[in-house]
C-alpha cells in the first residue's frame, strides 16, 4: 500500500520533470515550438478545438462523432456477416478446410491497400470508408468465430450429447457459450483493426473525422492540434477496448478475458 | 572422507549420524541459530512465518522436515539456500554465515525448475558453470551425473520431452553438478506418482551413499520421511516452530515394511496432530 | 480417425479453385463489368502489358527496404525497452505509463507528426513502420519478462547467477516465446502500415504503385494485381517468420 504510493509518486515526479524540461527547452529555444509543442500549448490547442473548432466551425466533438459513426457502421456490418458465417464454417470440417486458405489470404491483404479499388467502386465518399473498416473487421471476426466454434472442448460436446442435447439445442446450450469468450476476443481485436483503418482512410479526401483533423492541422502548421487529435484517438481507442472488456466480463463471466488474444 | 564413503558402498551401511559422532567431532554442516522470518502483509504489521528456529545438522546426515502446508518449510529451505534472508538470527554452513546462494548449497525444487530451453545435458552443465574446471571437464562431469541418475540416453532431450520422474532426476543431477556439500530438497517427489516416487527415493538413497552429502529434505509424506531419514524434524504452524525432533534408527538398507516404522509413524502423526 | 493432411490440402485447393473459377466465370459471363473488376486471367494479362517486371520489382524492393529497416528498429527498441521495463522496477515505473498512454494511438495517426519531425523522405516512413513494430513487441517483451516463472530465477541463483548474467541467460530465453509472438504480430502490423504510409505519402513502393494507378485513372487490373501481390508478400514473410521462430523455440516450447 505504502509502496504503491511511493511508486506512483516516483513515476509522477520523473514524468513531471520530463514535461517541465520539455517546456523549458521550448522556452529557451532549444526545441522548435512547431516541432515539439509543449504541454501548455497542447492544452491551449485542446481549448481551441472545443470552442472554435478546426477547421473553424467543426469542433473536436463533431470530428469524434463522425469517426465513431463510421467505425460503428463498418464494424456492425462486419459482425452481422461474420458471426453467422463463422458458425456455419466452424461447425463443418469440410467447409473449414476449404475456406482456410481463403481466410488466411483475406486476412493477409492489407486493408488499406484496397483503398484505390474501393475508390474506383464506391467513389471517395462515406461508403468507401465504411467498406474498408468492414473489410478489416470482417476477417478478424470471422477467423475468431470459426476458431471459437471449432475448438469447443470435445468433452463438453460429449457431455452435452450424453444429456440428450443435439442439433440446434446443442449449438445453443454448449457451442455458443463455449465459443463466446473467443468471439468476444475477436470482437475486441476487430474493433482495434477498425480503429486503425479509419485513421488511415480519413487521411485521404475528407476534412471531417479525427484522421482528417490531424492531417489537416499539419498542413496549417498547427502541430499542437495534431497532437490533441492523436491523444483523443488514443483515449477513444482505450475507452472502447476497456468498455468492451467490461461488457465481456458482464456477459461472459465464465471466460478468461485474455484467452485467444494471440492470433 | 568422500573416498572412504565410496569404498563403503555395498558393505554394511553406516548411519551418517554414527559416522559424524565416531569419526570426528566436526562442526555441524548446517547451524540454524534462532532464525525468525516475518513477511510484510497488507496491514503493515507483518506475519511471522518462522519463529525462533534453532537446529544443528550433522555432516552427511539425512534430515527431513515434515509439517503441514503453510508452516514455513519452503521459507526455511530458501533461507538455508541463501535465496531469502532471515528477519533475525543466522544460518551457518560449515561454520561460515550464509550471505547468499552459491555457498555450497544445491537446491532441488518441487516443480523440477529445469530451464525449458536447455536439453538435459545442457541443464546439468548449467549446474557447473561457475566451477573452476575446463569446458571439456564440465561436459564429462555432466555426462557422469546423467549416468548416475540413469539418464545417459536422454542427454539430448528437452524437459518437455521427458516424464515427471525423468525431469526430477535431471534436476537432481543439475544440483549435484554444483558439487555442493549440502543438498536442499523441497518436496522433490511431491508431484510424482507413487511408483515413480518409490523408485526415486531408492535412487536418492543410493546417490546419497555414493556422494556423501548432507541432505535436508522437505516432505508431506511421513512414510517417505521414515524410509529416507536419519532424523525427522516436525514443524508446527502459525508461527512455524520446531514441534518434535525424532531420530529414525532402523538400520539401512531399510525395508519399507519394517515393523519398527509403525510405531515411529504413529509417534510422528501424533506430533503433527497436536 | 485423424484426418489426413493431404485431404486437408486438397480441400483447401478446391476452395481456392472454386472462388477463382467462379470469379472468372462471373466476369466472362457478363455479370460483372471487367472495367470495374477484371477476371483473374484478364487482370494478369493487362497488368503484364502495362507494367514491366522491372518496375514491379523496383516498387517491391522499395517497400521491402522500408519495412525491413523500420521493423528492425522497432523490434530491437521494443525488445530492449520492454525487457528493461519489466526487469528493472524503476525503469518500468517511469516507462509503463508513457507506453500505456501512447499505445492506443494507431501508428498511422503519427503520420502528420512524422512528416513534421522527419520531412517527407524515407525517415518518416521508417518512423511510422518503427511504431507499428514497436508497440506489439514492447508489450510482448514486457509481458514475457514479467511472467518468467520465479522458480527458474531462483534455480539460476542457486548456481551463482545474478545481475545481467541472470537476465541474459534466464530472463531472455524464458521470455522468448512471448517475444516471438509479439514480433510476428508486429511484422503483420508493420506490413499494413507500410502500405498505408505509401498510399498517403510516397512516390514509390507498392502502395504508391496502386494508388498512383487510380489517381492517373489507369487500369483496375494493375490495382487488383498490386493488392494480390502485397497480400502474397505479407503471407510469405509472415510464414517465414513463423517458421523461423518455430525452429528456435518449437522443440522446447511446443506450439
Ligand atoms: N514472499 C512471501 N510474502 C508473504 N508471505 C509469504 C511469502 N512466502 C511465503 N509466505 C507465507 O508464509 C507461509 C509459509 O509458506 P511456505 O514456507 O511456502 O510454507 P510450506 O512450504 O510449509 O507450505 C505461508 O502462509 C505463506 O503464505
Ligand atoms: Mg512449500
Amino acid at each position: 500500500m505504502r509502496r504503491r504510493l511511493i511508486d506512483i509518486l516516483f513515476a509522477s515526479v520523473v514524468i513531471g520533470a520530463l514535461l517541465a524540461a520539455w517546456e523549458l527547452g521550448v522556452a529557451y529555444g532549444y526545441l522548435k515550438v512547431y516541432q515539439f509543442p509543449p504541454a501548455s500549448r497542447i492544452a491551449k490547442g485542446f481549448v481551441d478545438l472545443t470552442t472554435v473548432g478546426f477547421p473553424t466551425g467543426i469542433t473536436v466533438w463533431s470530428h469524434t462523432a463522425t469517426t465513431i459513426g463510421r467505425i460503428l457502421q463498418g464494424y456492425a456490418g462486419a459482425l452481422v456477416l461474420a458471426i453467422p458465417l463463422g458458425f456455419v464454417i466452424g461447425s463443418s470440417r469440410v467447409l473449414d478446410k476449404m475456406t482456410a486458405p481463403l481466410i488466411v489470404f483475406g486476412r493477409s491483404i492489407a486493408t488499406l491497400s484496397l483503398l484505390p479499388l474501393a475508390i474506383v467502386w464506391f467513389g471517395t465518399g462515406e461508403l468507401t470508408k465504411i467498406v474498408l473498416i468492414g473489410y478489416g473487421c470482417f476477417w478478424v471476426m470471422l477467423s475468431n468465430v470459426i476458431a471459437g466454434v471449432k475448438y469447443v472442448d470435445p468433452v463438453l460436446l460429449k457431455a452435452g450429447r450424453a444429456y440428450g442435447a443435439s442439433g440446434i439445442e446443442l449449438a445453443r446450450t454448449v457451442v455458443l457459450p463455449a465459443a463466446l469468450p473467443r468471439i468476444f476476443a475477436g470482437a475486441r481485436m476487430a474493433l482495434g483493426v477498425g480503429f486503425m483503418v479509419i485513421v488511415g482512410a480519413e487521411m485521404i479526401g475528407t476534412v471531417e473525422g479525427l484522421g482528417a483533423l490531424i492531417m489537416e492541422a499539419r498542413t496549417f502548421y498547427r502541430s499542437e492540434i495534431t497532437i490533441v487529435g492523436m491523444l483523443i484517438i488514443g483515449v477513444l481507442g482505450f475507452a472502447i477496448s476497456t468498455g468492451l472488456m467490461w461488457l465481456e466480463r458482464a456477459l461472459v463471466p465464465w471466460g478468461d478475458p485474455l484467452a485467444g488474444v494471440r492470433r | 572422507m568422500r573416498s572412504s564413503a565410496q569404498s563403503n558402498m555395498g558393505a554394511a551401511p553406516r548411519l551418517a549420524a554414527d559416522q559424524a559422532t565416531a569419526a570426528q567431532p566436526a562442526a555441524p554442516a548446517i547451524e540454524i541459530d534462532r532464525v525468525t522470518k516475518t513477511f510484510a502483509d497488507r496491514a503493515g504489521s507483518g506475519i511471522t512465518v518462522l519463529d525462533d528456529i534453532s537446529l544443528a545438522i550433522a555432516q552427511n546426515a539425512f534430515v527431513s522436515l515434515v509439517g503441514r502446508s503453510g508452516c514455513g518449510k519452503t521459507t526455511l529451505l530458501n533461507i538455508l539456500a541463501g535465496l531469502e534472508a532471515p528477519t533475525s538470527g543466522a544460518v551457518r554452513i560449515a561454520g561460515r554465515p550464509v550471505k547468499g546462494p552459491g555457498q555450497g548449497q544445491g537446491v532441488v525444487f518441487q516443480q523440477h525448475a529445469l530451464f525449458p530451453w536447455l536439453t538435459a545435458l545442457e541443464n546439468v552443465k548449467f549446474g557447473c558453470r561457475k566451477r573452476p574446471i575446463s569446458r571439456a571437464e564440465k561436459e564429462d562431469v555432466a555426462r557422469d551425473l546423467l549416468a548416475l541418475v540413469g539418464l545417459q540416453d536422454a542427454a539430448a532431450k528437452y524437459p518437455r520431452e521427458m516424464s515427471g520422474g525423468m525431469q526430477q532426476r535431471v534436476a537432481i543431477a543439475r544440483a549435484l553438478a554444483l558439487d555442493p556439500d549440502i543438498l536442499l530438497m523441497d518436496e522433490p517427489f511431491g508431484a510424482l506418482d507413487e511408483l515413480t516416487r518409490i523408485e526415486l527415493q531408492d535412487e536418492l538413497l543410493r546417490i546419497w551413499q555414493v556422494r556423501r552429502k548432507t541432505v535436508v529434505f522437505v516432505t508431506h509424506s511421513i512414510s517417505e520421511a521414515l524410509v529416507l531419514s536419519d532424523r525427522i524434524v516436525l514443524l508446527a504452524p502459525h508461527p512455524g516452530r520446531i514441534a518434535r525432533d525424532v531420530t529414525v534408527d532402523p538400520p539401512r538398507p531399510r525395508v519399507r515394511s519394517d515393523p519398527r516404522f509403525a510405531t515411529l509413524y504413529d509417534e510422528i502423526w501424533r506430533g503433527l496432530s497436536q | 480417425m485423424k484426418p489426413g493432411r493431404t485431404s486437408d490440402i486438397l480441400l483447401g485447393l478446391a476452395g481456392v479453385a472454386i472462388v477463382v473459377a467462379g470469379w472468372e466465370l462471373l466476369v466472362r459471363g457478363g455479370a460483372v463489368d471487367p472495367k470495374l473488376f477484371p477476371s483473374p486471367t484478364m487482370a494478369f494479362a493487362e497488368a503484364a502489358e502495362r507494367l514491366s517486371a522491372a518496375t514491379v520489382a523496383q516498387h517491391t524492393l522499395w517497400s521491402l527496404y522500408r519495412i525491413v529497416v523500420g521493423f528492425l528498429l522497432g523490434a530491437v527498441a521494443g525488445t530492449v525497452i520492454g525487457i528493461a521495463a519489466g526487469w528493472y522496477r524503476g525503469i518500468g515505473l517511469v516507462l509503463r505509463p508513457i507506453i500505456e498512454l501512447l499505445r492506443p494511438i494507431p501508428p498511422l495517426a503519427w503520420i502528420p507528426l512524422a512528416i513534421i519531425w522527419f520531412g517527407l523522405g524515407e525517415p518518416s516512413k521508417f518512423f511510422i513502420i518503427f511504431l507499428g513494430a514497436f508497440f506489439p513487441v514492447v508489450t510482448a517483451a514486457y509481458v514475457g519478462i514479467t511472467s518468467v516463472d520465479p522458480v527458474l530465477i531462483r534455480a539460476a541463483q542457486t548456481f551463482g547467477l545474478r545481475g545481467p548474467g541472470l537476465l541474459l541467460r534466464v530472463g531472455l530465453p524464458a521470455a522468448a516465446p512471448d517475444l516471438l509472438t509479439g514480433i510476428r504480430i508486429g511484422w503483420g502490423l508493420a506490413f499494413g502500415i507500410l502500405v498505408a504510409a505509401e498510399l498517403i505519402a510516397a512516390d514509390r513502393g507498392l502502395g504508391f504503385m496502386i494508388m498512383n494507378e487510380r489517381n492517373t485513372t489507369g487500369s483496375v487490373a494493375v490495382i487488383v494485381v498490386g493488392i494480390t501481390l502485397i497480400g502474397i508478400l505479407n503471407l510469405i514473410t509472415d510464414w517465414a517468420i513463423a517458421a523461423a521462430s518455430q525452429r528456435y523455440i518449437g522443440r522446447w516450447h511446443g506450439r
